[in-house]
């Protein structure tokens, strides 16, 4: 065949292939569902926020660098620099950028086709809500000073650097580069060291974080693990735990927790097998989730898991104790 | 497509937002078959052009024709979607990974189409579908794709080779 024959071919193919089921059902849902929890719940609550800071006078704002194209704030375009008001919305369109001076503490960049509210701006409280789009945060400060809003839950910086896109109905992704994050929603919540990276639902608020160079069909039993529903979970954590390595121990951590009570026992072995647990964290600790015995896993995981990713390249460090290899 | 429908359909009408996926679901539906060569994965992405086109709906102004429009957010949700997905769980998977191609999942054409063709098309390494996709179906310059997924225009053209000389290749097996 001749790049000419090929070209007849392709010019003959149908613009318009009809979907071999109806997807308009899907759609409907997604549009009804997020329209009442997040708009207008967020927002009322967004303008009795605004009221109160206004009646309270600590109305305040943040510098905002136009990186590309021209941003809005509210209704406002800006080509250069504008101020951030607590209440105000910034928007970027598909070729406009903008960074955002987090206070003295950091900064965000807003990239291309995201809308973005200044919630709080006090020195004890940073606070955003993402409604959609990405954003790159920087942050250097003590744990728990900068909070993002998403439409499914609220990320809680630990002293970090990470990437977080969300749509409007809140499935997103959250990516750490540096330090730690935590994503809450509810009583649910889970932690994302750097070189981590961690799934976001509308429904169920965060996944199971995994590490970035997890292999593929464990990311997939993983998220089939967050989003089936129990009779079938119980398949997807088995795949978990067959493919889990000694590097996937922040995800079996998490999976510990959130794993029908009589399959825990089962996480908790593979876990310990991969990572053994430190003195002072028993079995029985582990299985009621006790506090103390939870913490006390993820230190030493978390300290492993920093070890490797710090040094990589420089150092080969096993997985299993977080001491250098030979 | 009347500019009525449109005009209701950013004022919240639910009903004309129907009508409007109704009338453009097959178009989107092929752009998204094509870039991703997945029939679930268009499915999905599918969808997801039309939630995000409730949202974004308010910020059409007719500059342009409504589907050329729609096109164009079609394009950048499916290769929004693949950088994302990409991160999350391609990065270690290979182009040519049977599972990633599974031929099976491939919705199948209509009959009397270029069948072979379009499952050539589906089972091109990513980067290459999309461009050729983009470039040989859709008519998009390399300028403009070099923007939408994020590569140099060097980057499309050698894209667009390498597609045009493995679907030969593979239409000629």
């Amino acid at each position: 065949m001749n790049e000419r024959e090929l070209q007849d071919a392709v010019n003959r193919l149908p613009k318009s292939i009809e979907p071999p089921r109806d997807l308009w059902p899907g759609i409907e849902a997604r549009l009804r569902q997020p329209r009442r929890v997040w708009y207008w719940l967020p927002l009322a609550a967004a303008a009795v926020l605004v009221f109160l800071l206004l009646a309270r006078g600590e109305r305040s704002a943040w510098d905002v660098t136009a990186l590309a194209g021209r941003p809005l704030i509210g209704t406002r375009r800006f080509a250069a620099s504008g101020r951030l008001r607590v209440g105000d919305w910034l928007q970027t369109d598909d070729s406009s950028r903008a960074l955002i001076a987090v206070g003295r503490i950091g900064q965000v960049e807003v990239r291309p086709d995201t809308r973005l509210q200044l919630v709080v701006a006090k020195a004890n409280e940073h606070r955003l809500a993402l409604a959609r789009g990405t954003i790159d945060a920087k942050v250097d400060a003590v744990p728990r000073l900068f909070f993002v809003e998403t439409p499914a839950g609220t990320a809680i910086d630990l002293g970090c650097a990470y990437t977080l896109e969300t749509d409007s109905l809140g499935k997103g992704l959250l990516h750490v580069t540096a330090g730690e994050v935590e994503f809450q929603t509810g009583s649910r919540s889970s932690r994302v060291p750097l070189g981590a990276l961690m799934q976001i639902q509308p429904a169920t608020g965060p996944g199971v974080p995994y590490v970035e160079e997890a292999p593929a069909p464990f990311v997939r039993a993983l998220l089939a693990f967050d989003l089936e529903r129990r009779g079938t979970r119980a398949r997807a954590v088995r795949t978990v735990l067959t493919l889990a390595r000694p590097q996937d121990a922040i995800s079996l951590w998490h999976v510990l927790q959130r794993v029908d009570p009589s399959l825990r026992g089962v996480v908790y072995d593979r876990l310990a097998a991969l990572v053994p647990p430190p003195p002072g964290v028993t079995r029985r600790g582990a299985l009621a989730l006790e506090s103390r015995a939870l913490e006390g896993y993820w230190t030493k995981i978390q300290r492993i898991h920093f070890r490797i990713m710090v040094l990589r390249g420089v150092r080969d460090i096993d997985p299993r104790t977080g001491l250098a290899k030979p | 497509m009347s500019d009525d429908l449109v005009a209701r359909a950013q004022a919240g009408d639910q009903t004309a937002f129907r009508e409007l996926y109704r009338h453009h679901a097959g178009r989107v539906y092929a752009l998204c078959l094509r870039l991703t060569g997945d029939g679930r994965d268009a499915e999905e992405r599918t969808q997801d052009v039309f939630v995000r086109l409730w949202d974004k709906l308010r910020s059409f102004r007719g500059e342009s024709a409504f589907s050329s429009w729609l096109h164009r957010l079609a394009v950048n949700v499916v290769l929004n979607e693949r950088r994302t997905t990409g991160r999350r769980e391609r990065r270690v998977m290979p182009a040519e990974d049977p599972d990633d191609v599974v031929g099976a999942q491939h919705a199948a054409p209509p009959a009397g189409l270029s069948i072979d063709l379009e499952r050539a098309i589906a089972e091109l390494p990513d980067g290459a579908r999309e461009v050729f996709v983009l470039y040989d179906i859709e008519g998009y310059g390399h300028g403009e794709i070099a923007q939408l997924a994020g590569i140099a225009e060097g980057t499309s053209k050698a894209q667009l080779f390498r597609a045009r000389r493995l679907l030969r290749e593979k239409l000629e097996r």
